[in-house]
């Protein structure tokens, strides 16, 4: 009886902080809000068009391009993106470092985010979204299809990073008890986590396995599911990179500005990671560009544009990765994280849509309510993402 | 479907391998480069007295 | 209880459960049982005249737009089957003159739609159609990317949209009829049959004129083999067909990778806590020594 009291007294408590903690804080008037607001209103707009009107009224997409720019970047890209979660997990929980310890909740916390945001993005270029559960309940499993894969593996991947960051949030509402009991689960979710990790990132390669008469020969092979999983790891630590130059900008008072030493040397360390897999990639491609011989498909248009990715985009930031680190050059780093993601933004779009039907008359073109609906996301997610930084302990002070 | 060639997928396996022991060497290189070996200045000096220790 | 029998009991139920659970050794039983044949159509463009009797019975048979066939000119210039007509035919002028070829699903031995769709929406029936369900389906357009001959069509301008495919008027072959478009040819381009059958007229008819047909039937090895079959009297290349799509079933590309997902699922958590096994134990990390004080520690 007194147990059941307790819980009651001890939940309400927790109600009554977190609808405290929903109120804004700090100025309304940021440059962020006033770009993103009118996005994500004008964004809303679209999404009534979409739902109501089909998914014609306000994308290009048409019979002969099924997947357009809400599945090439919004998903495939996203994803890639949130690759920095599972390597940093790998090397703090199963390696046992510690010296990346301090970023590993920010950095899990901006994979969550990501999976539930860009994969959630789904939802909105299905054609009958309502009918999403059915891969997951009732008689529809379709074991033999890879998107049936990848998507229990996104909805198992997101259950296992909120339980590698629920510890978090069980300190934000003081539940010393819970935030005990769901940290004991950290190491198995974060072995869970990087096995589905290694699978869905391969999948979503995999996915256009099938599609091999419609993908240019440069970016159709059959390692295509190898090289996504390989390159989601650099675009992971490139992205953590990136997104930690802006964190450490925006949200200066909470981090504090000791240990700038310490900062550094995750960087370099990350830097050095993204050197080694890029580097290890690159030479992916380049074993492909001889066992597929394709030395005589790169004289056109195509072939151009497929030494503009590997060369402009893996080899070069790779030797900027290398160089910087060297250098202890931690301006140039930032510089080549931002290529290396470019690149992956390249690689992604080139196998989804852009070398896609090469040889279309018409080829798709995103039109601009893709875009809007795209950067709407992207707003969502940084609107959710400053709250919970904003209140929760997930930048280290330390 | 009307005639048969001879047709070998692995005519580039010797330049795979190749390109294999070229990336070998070259991993090495760049492992070693990425450590500071060979380095004259502050960071040098800084890895020995790490070893050291 | 004793051990023995608990033993027993539990085999017994696992067993059951086994059994109707996995539908695996049930589906091997059926499949030697039945000995079903798919069902396909040939396609002799040699006898089409082009009258698009089909495309009207096709259309009206399943709800679509039924064309203008006299007025709407569609044979001008070549185009594709759409979210509202199943089949079409396009004319294609070669150097035996005007050549007409109907143009529908393939009904592949082994589809990349089916391959693809994650919730059996897309599947091959026994018989050997290609079907679509639309209470499963989620729109997914999966089946839209793998289709090599890119004959799933979605209706981009429906809230409820429906994926768009020729299904060989699966209804009517439970009735027991032909399908549509077979029955309403006037000329017998269109044959209705057995596969097995069907080759063996093919080959008849490329043999007995060898100087009117290429040496070649469509869909015999095509992507692994298909339903549908297509003869011609010039190359495919210059009749609209695809001539590099190779004989590999489809569904086959995936196969590499969907085999090595159960592998990796047991290999790599245990290879992971392994790796945290060699790792140092005394180094104990625990998920929140960064974010409390060093005296403070929770654990």
């Amino acid at each position: 009886m007194s147990n059941a009291a307790v819980f009651t007294s001890e939940f309400s408590r927790v109600f009554r902080f977190f609808l405290q903690e929903l109120k804004p804080r700090g100025k309304w008037l940021t440059p962020f809000n006033v770009i993103s607001i009118p996005i994500i209103i004008v964004g809303l707009v679209i999404l009534y068009f979409r739902f109501v009107y089909g998914l014609g009224s306000v994308t290009n997409l048409n019979q002969e391009f099924p997947w357009g720019l809400w599945i090439g970047f919004d998903v495939v890209t996203g994803v890639a993106f949130a690759g920095g979660s599972y390597v940093v997990t790998f090397v703090v929980y199963v390696m046992r470092n510690d010296k990346y310890h301090s970023i590993v909740r920010v950095t899990v916390l901006n994979g969550l985010m990501a999976y539930v945001f860009y994969a959630g993005a789904l939802v909105l270029d299905l054609g009958r979204p309502w009918h999403i559960v059915n891969p997951i309940i009732g008689n529809s499993f379709g074991y033999n299809s890879v998107l049936f894969l990848v998507s229990w593996h996104f909805l198992l991947y997101m259950i296992a990073m909120f339980v590698e960051f629920s510890p978090v949030i069980a300190e934000w509402a003081k539940l010393e008890k819970v935030r005990k009991f769901l940290s004991a689960l950290t190491l198995g979710a974060v072995i869970f986590g990087i096995t589905l990790s290694i699978l869905h990132q391969s999948g979503l390669g995999a996915l256009f396995l099938m599609a091999k008469p419609k993908i240019h020969p440069l970016w159709y092979s059959e390692f295509i599911p190898i090289l996504f999983f390989v390159s989601s790891i650099y675009a992971g630590l490139a992205m953590i990179i990136f997104e930690g130059t802006i964190s450490h900008k925006v949200f200066k008072d909470l981090i504090g500005d000791g240990n700038h030493k310490r900062n550094e040397e995750i960087v370099l360390g990350l830097a050095k990671g993204a050197a080694i897999t890029m580097f290890v990639y690159y030479f992916f491609q380049a074993l492909l560009f001889v066992h597929e011989q394709r030395w005589n498909l790169i004289h056109d248009f195509w072939g151009y544009w497929y030494l503009v990715e590997i060369i402009g985009f893996v080899l070069i930031p790779c030797c900027m990765f290398a160089y910087a680190v060297r250098n202890r050059n931690l301006g140039l780093i930032k510089v080549a994280s931002v290529m290396a993601l470019l690149g992956i933004i390249l690689n992604r779009l080139n196998v989804s849509v852009i070398a896609f039907r090469w040889y279309a008359a018409d080829h798709y073109y995103p039109s601009w309510q893709e875009i809007v609906v795209t950067l709407m996301v992207i707003s969502v997610e940084i609107w959710v993402l400053r709250w919970i930084i904003t209140r929760m302990p997930v930048l280290s002070k330390h | 479907m009307e005639f048969y060639t001879y047709v070998n997928i692995f005519e580039t396996k010797g330049l795979e391998y190749l390109l294999l022991l070229s990336f070998l060497v070259l991993f090495i290189l760049l492992v070693r480069y990425l450590s500071g070996y060979g380095k004259k200045g502050p960071d040098a000096g800084d890895k020995t007295s790490k070893t050291g220790h | 209880m004793d051990r023995r029998q608990f033993f027993r009991t539990s085999a017994t139920v696992g067993a059951a459960i086994g059994a109707a659970v996995l539908p695996i050794k049930k589906a091997k039983a059926e499949a030697t049982k039945e000995n079903k044949e798919f069902i396909g159509v040939l396609v002799d463009t040699t006898r089409c005249i082009g009258c698009r009797s089909c495309e009207v019975a096709c259309s009206v048979t399943h709800d679509n737009y039924v064309p203008d066939v006299k007025n709407d000119n569609a044979l001008e210039k070549i185009h594709d089957t759409s979210d509202k007509q199943w089949t079409i035919v396009n004319r294609f002028k070669t150097e035996k003159g005007d050549v007409f070829v109907k143009r529908q699903c393939m009904h592949c031995w082994q589809p990349a739609c089916g391959a693809a769709c994650l919730v059996n929406a897309m599947y091959k029936t026994k018989e050997g159609p290609v079907t679509w369900d639309g209470d499963k389906c989620m729109g997914c357009r999966f089946c839209m990317i793998s289709c090599p001959f890119d004959i799933p069509k979605a209706e981009y301008h429906s809230w409820n949209p429906r994926i768009m495919k020729c299904n060989m008027c699966y209804e009517r072959l439970k009735e027991g009829k032909k399908p549509a478009c077979v029955e309403a040819c006037p000329t017998d381009a269109l044959m209705f049959g057995p596969k097995r059958e069907l080759m063996e007229v093919a080959r008849h008819r490329v043999y007995s004129h060898p100087d009117k047909y290429v040496r070649h039937i469509y869909g015999e090895h095509e992507v692994g083999g298909t339903g549908w079959l297509y003869l011609s009297a010039v190359p495919f290349n210059q009749i609209g067909f695809r001539t590099d799509l190779g004989t590999t079933p489809y569904p086959e590309y995936t196969k590499q990778f969907l085999v090595s997902v159960p592998l990796i699922l047991f290999g790599v958590p245990a290879l992971l806590l392994g790796l945290n096994e060699l790792t140092d134990r005394k180094n104990k990390l625990s998920e929140s020594s960064e974010w409390t004080k060093p005296g403070e520690e929770h654990e």
